[in-house]
């Protein structure tokens, strides 16, 4: 599932896995995936210029849940 | 080979090199062409001429394959990455090392699913790609670039890339009229760039913003 897609690649990519955490907002014609990870870890999940966010994103998009209904990826501080 | 890049500071242009040709700062030599510096109401302009010492990307090389298996720890992991990655999109698929080469790990994917793990015009495999190389960088390995590549999709983009380099340069000095080309990744640039740079009438240049720029091949007569 797209929830354990984030939470594996975010945990994989900070310094401090344990405060990586993953909420699932479901909505009518979308699922909202909000991340969070500890302060220091922000700009590993970013990436300059928004790299890394992109990234997850296309390949959440690309995942084979998306195709019912499109999943969001919020990162929060 | 030789390049030339500009931005509003040297800095800038420097930074717009290394991301083009896909290389660290240290990997080229940068030479002044023109600099002026810029005030609160006129923006800076700094021309440079980059020279690369020469490794030429050769499809051939890529083809001694070596063994599959991963042989360290670094491989073993950032293949059982990419392998999760794609497992948590929901698509089976198996994973092995493709090549190695100096600084390099290639890595393939085979699935059924591999049409939509390439995504169009290769956007998923680079989105794959970005993560891998960026976990890669956190086992230590800043120095070593990852290549994810399913289907042999990146050596026939890169054959087709030559091609529309080549076709584009006959149009372009036949027509004498510039060509921008579609949006493409700074691989897949430096493949047109490096293609067309021995011609000496046909000039090729970057424009836009962000990773996908687009290149814009004109004419600049008899050298």
């Amino acid at each position: 599932m797209e929830r354990d897609l984030v939470e594996y690649i975010a945990k994989s990519l900070v310094d401090d896995p344990a405060s990586v955490s993953v909420a699932v907002v479901e909505g009518d014609k979308s699922t909202i995936l909000e991340l969070r990870v500890a302060a220091e870890d922000i700009g590993k999940v970013i990436g300059k210029h928004g790299r890394i966010a992109k990234a997850m994103r296309t390949i959440l998009s690309a995942s084979s849940g998306a195709s019912d209904k499109r999943v969001v990826l919020e990162i929060l501080d | 080979m030789v390049y030339e890049f500009e931005g509003r500071s040297e800095k800038e242009a420097i930074d717009a090199a290394a991301e083009e040709l896909d290389l660290e700062r240290d990997g080229f030599d940068v030479e002044i062409l023109e600099s002026q510096v810029g005030s609160i109401f006129k923006k800076g302009k700094v021309r440079i001429r980059v020279h690369t010492r020469d490794v030429a990307p050769s499809v051939a090389r890529r083809e001694v394959a070596g063994n599959p298996l991963p042989e360290d720890d670094f491989e073993a992991k950032v293949l059982e990455f990419t392998k999760r990655m794609i497992e948590g999109m929901g698509y089976t698929c198996e994973v092995a090392v493709l090549f190695r080469e100096e600084k390099k790990l290639g890595i393939r994917i085979d699935s059924e699913h591999a049409s939509i793990i390439i995504g169009k015009k290769g956007k998923n495999l680079d989105a794959l790609q970005v993560l891998a190389n960026v976990y890669s960088g956190r086992l230590g390995r800043e120095d070593t670039r990852v290549i994810l590549d399913s289907e042999n999709y990146r050596i026939r983009r890169e054959e087709a890339l030559v091609r529309l380099a080549y076709e584009t340069g006959e149009q372009v000095r036949r027509t004498r009229q510039s060509v921008l080309l579609e949006p493409m990744n700074p691989f897949e640039r430096r493949i047109i760039h490096t293609t067309l740079n021995d011609i000496v009438d046909i000039e090729t240049k970057s424009e836009g913003e962000g990773l996908y720029k687009q290149v814009r091949v004109t004419f600049r007569g008899k050298a």
